[in-house]
């Protein structure tokens, strides 16, 4: 662990300063309207801001039981992060779209380790599958030739970086309130690694406090069972809000093509 | 904190997704404040989801039932039809301006907000790509006269 090699930095400013990285690596990265020699040098301090800010994230994060399962936790985990990151500033909607389905395999891996397999499989299918092939034939469609002038700028780029840290902050400390006090995130040494060993032991108690282990097999069959039982009333409402949604957008896209005809001859005129 | 005073604390593996699906969340949300294009925006939104769908299975697997994946397959179900509509009204809007840009429909603000002005962009240095170069392969064989007319008794 980086916190016990520097005693020195609590784990607690070492956060803060993650996030704070995050957040100017997110500011350099977004498109700014910037060019040539000053946009490359922004975005190479843009990706090294934010190789930093995931090593403190990483150095203030947990330990899970096993070498295998932190291994396989860190590599997904990191993908759907640094996906995530370049779907956000890629210049060429293309490039988002894609990066959006990296990050997407990403969060299916995750999914995967914390015992959701078949919505691990589920977001693959369906969101990769269905959903994002949907946004790129909208942008094969849509886009112009080239980068668009909208977008090579942002929106206010420095207070959506804020807003965003902001919100982290907030989440992280909340997330480490939830730890057993005082907050994990604060704790050094033998009393840290006390609490982590303890918490590890401490899932199959929560598991079994309901009679319910998530990873027993027949996983797909008893999530079928719960969801075509306790829920199946919002399954139905679930179909008719997929029907509704099928008849609206027919219905948008006709009513709409026969409008749009007369503004597009407007602006044809001058 | 003391409604958790009573109950086990999260493992290490929920903490760790909880903590994937905030970092999700805020990303996306940067997204949603900071790009101009309505789809980039759009898949800023799915991002936001993901790292909710992240945060709910972690949940899920804290206390050991099915209510977060059930939530999870019903946001599956409402960010699809959310996609169809959203893109159908994408596909409209570009029809009527000709653009994917959120500034284009700036007449919608609130009347005490600034104009959005786009200043004139510094030109892209254009490096034309290298794509790569095949060894032109093979021969086309000449064009078989009895053939196309044996064609017909097919």
């Amino acid at each position: 662990m980086i916190a016990s090699i520097l005693p020195s930095i609590s784990p607690g400013t070492l956060l803060a300063g993650g996030i704070t990285a995050a957040a100017a690596s997110l500011w350099l990265l977004l498109p700014s309207g910037r060019s040539g020699a000053a946009d490359r040098t922004a975005r190479w301090l843009g990706w090294l801001l934010g190789i930093v800010a995931l090593a403190s994230f990483l150095a203030t994060g947990h330990r899970l039981g096993s070498v295998g399962e932190e291994a396989v936790f860190l590599t997904v985990a990191l993908v759907a992060v640094i996906s995530g990151a370049a779907t956000v500033v890629s210049r060429s909607p293309v490039y988002a779209a894609i990066w959006f389905a990296m990050a997407l395999a990403g969060v299916s891996g995750v999914l995967l380790v914390l015992g959701g397999q078949f919505l691990g499989v589920a977001t693959i299918v369906v969101y990769a599958g269905a959903i994002l092939v949907m946004f790129l034939f909208v942008l094969m469609l849509a886009q112009p030739a080239g980068l668009a002038p909208y977008d090579r700028v942002s929106t206010e780029p420095l207070l959506a970086a804020v807003a965003g840290a902001v919100l982290l902050g907030i989440l992280s400390l909340s997330i480490g309130r939830l730890t057993a006090e005082p907050p994990a995130c604060c704790l050094m040494g033998g009393t840290k690694a006390a609490l982590l060993a303890d918490s590890a032991t401490t899932e199959p108690p929560a598991a079994a406090a309901t009679g319910i282990d998530m990873l027993a097999d027949n996983h797909v069959a008893r999530l079928g069972g719960e969801l075509f039982g306790r829920h199946l009333l919002a399954v139905e409402v679930a179909g008719v809000l997929l029907l509704a949604a099928l008849i609206g957008s027919i219905a948008i896209v006709s009513r709409g093509a026969a409008d749009a005809e007369p503004a597009a001859a407007r602006r044809a005129v001058p | 904190m003391n409604l958790l005073a009573n109950t086990v604390a999260p493992s290490a593996l929920v903490i760790d997704g909880l903590v994937v699906g905030a970092i999700l969340f805020a990303l996306g949300l940067v997204g949603i404040l900071a790009r101009r294009n309505l789809i980039v925006m759009f898949l800023c939104a799915e991002l936001m989801l993901q790292g909710i769908s992240v945060s709910l299975v972690s949940w899920s697997r804290h206390h050991g039932d099915w209510g977060g994946h059930v939530l999870v397959i019903f946001v599956l179900t409402v960010a699809a039809c959310e996609a169809a509509v959203a893109l159908v009204f994408v596909l409209q809007a570009f029809a009527r301006t000709g653009r994917l840009d959120s500034a284009a429909w700036q007449s919608l603000r609130e009347s005490n907000l600034p104009r959005t002005i786009d200043r004139e962009l510094p030109a892209i240095d254009t490096v034309p790509p290298k794509f790569p170069k095949l060894a032109p392969a093979g021969v086309e064989p000449a064009a078989d006269e009895d053939a196309l007319h044996e064609r017909e008794h097919v």
